[in-house]
């Protein structure tokens, strides 16, 4: 029983996505009618750096097994000049703070994914799905 | 006033350092002393838990420290139930304190380190504390630990939280007033009261501060001399002014070291440790990360070694995830 609970793993997936570009590609993708796993669920941000550290502990905290950023290119493409910039020295940090806590820092990624990406978008999220599926879900002691 | 108000001092895992405060009060404890009764404060007198058991009822329990044994639970939900108003008194009660650390640890691998590890340990039996023992007839151990150090309002409501630590005179003139008031007009304090400030350190902090505050390079406080006129921010060494309570005088930042925290986040922040590394992350090279490559920038980040030690320093017992998510080999 635990083993096949186990085998039909689905995980969950919080997409925090920029208004300009992540949540755009998404989009697209819808648009373009490619198919990508429903595990992620989509939250619209205005910028990456709006993005709190608190928001993704608290993902985390009620039952995502994963975090997924999507926002502008570096150098120039964000609509606010350097919030994807805020949103990387960020998530950098945090990474370091998940490996303390005895999160896998695999479980929060982040990708530059423009408005033109539809295409990018649908493949990170199905990597991404698969990588999650084989850290297993995020056990709370 | 007819009777005497009944004050409890109740230690929990902490380290005696807010007996000394309380003793710092000098004359105010006198008169404090000639308004009140102090019915039970183990540590300057002799009082055991059955003492504690025998009061009835008590207006004011300070409650200090944090819980990281069955026996300081116990002593809580007593002191819960008996006192008028709880008072967390100073950063272990309020946040878990310095020793919410060791919940990075599991509690075997912290008896192991204590009892067995360490190099001036000798421990050839590799005794550990926990079994209860019976010595002629008689069965005494210590209390055992939990597993995770935790600050008191994960188990009670508390009325009202003294932060610091320990406590600076500022917070205890608030909280002499707030007993003087109790006595006078009978008044009980809003539950969740902070006997602190509303804003930043960095709001109370006279030193200079650029228009744009830019770490180039983290530094250490030992590594070559601090400007004292300068924000410590701007010179590279990680100060927790941006998501600390004011209240406490700033004692830290007048002897030219940066503030660690001790009182604790300000209104509203879920998690002090999270909060800080959204703020202090968006500092770090600001206006050069064009000319840097991303593996560049995060490599420029990470430099920090121990990020829960720095930014959760007092605080980590009250975080979104207070304890190690590890999974024990053992």
């Amino acid at each position: 029983m635990a083993k096949n609970k186990e085998d039909n793993f689905e995980p969950k997936i919080i997409g925090f996505l920029c208004k300009w570009c992540g949540y755009a590609g998404a989009d697209l993708a819808g648009v373009s009618r490619l198919e990508y796993p429903a595990n992620i669920i989509p939250i619209q941000v205005p910028c990456t750096g709006r993005i709190d550290v608190q928001f993704i502990l608290e993902a985390f905290k009620n039952g995502a097994d994963g975090v997924l950023i999507a926002g502008c290119h570096t150098p120039n493409d964000c609509h606010y000049m350097s919030g994807n910039y805020k949103a990387l020295k960020r998530i950098a940090l945090l990474k370091k703070l998940l490996e303390q806590l005895g999160i896998d820092p695999r479980r929060v990624r982040l990708e530059w994914i423009s408005a033109t990406e539809g295409k990018k978008f649908a493949e990170v999220v199905k990597e991404f799905v698969e990588e999650i599926k084989k850290l297993g879900p995020l056990q709370m002691r | 006033m007819a009777e005497r108000i009944k004050i409890a001092i109740v230690p929990g895992a902490g380290c005696g350092g807010c007996d000394v405060s309380i003793v710092n009060l000098h004359e105010t404890l006198l008169d404090l002393i000639g308004a009140v009764d102090i019915v039970f404060w183990p540590t300057a007198m002799d009082a055991k838990m059955e003492d504690f058991k025998e009061i009835d009822s008590i207006d004011i329990v300070l409650f200090e420290g944090s819980i990281r044994t069955k026996e300081h639970e116990e002593k809580l939900l007593l002191a819960r139930k008996k006192a008028k108003i709880l008072v967390a008194y100073g950063s272990c009660a309020c946040f878990g304190g310095i020793f919410s650390l060791g919940n990075l640890f599991f509690r075997r691998e912290l008896l192991e380190e204590a009892y067995l590890l360490t190099p001036t340990t000798e421990n050839t039996q590799r005794k550990l504390p926990g079994k209860l023992v019976n010595i002629d007839g008689i069965t005494i151990g210590v209390p055992e630990l939990t597993d995770a150090n935790l600050p008191i309002d994960r188990f009670v409501k508390v009325d009202v939280y003294a932060p610091g630590c320990p406590p600076r005179e500022e917070v205890q003139e608030k909280l002499v007033g707030m007993i003087r008031d109790y006595i006078e007009h009978g008044i009980i304090p809003e539950r969740g009261t902070v006997l602190a400030g509303l804003k930043t350190i960095c709001d109370e902090c006279p030193r200079e501060k650029p228009e744009k505050i830019v770490v180039e390079k983290f530094r250490r406080v030992h590594e070559g001399p601090i400007d004292d006129k300068k924000c410590f921010l701007a010179q590279g060494i990680i100060c927790l002014g941006p998501v600390t309570r004011t209240g406490c005088g700033i004692p830290c930042i007048k002897a030219n070291m940066p503030c660690r925290g001790c009182m604790g986040p300000p209104p509203n922040v879920r998690d002090p440790g999270a909060k800080y590394i959204t703020s202090l992350a968006s500092l770090v090279l600001i206006d050069k990360e064009k000319e840097l490559t991303d593996e560049e920038i995060v490599r420029r980040v990470q430099e920090i070694p121990d990020p829960v030690g720095y930014f959760y320093r007092f605080t980590f017992g009250k975080g979104i995830f207070h304890k190690t998510l590890r999974r024990d080999k053992k």
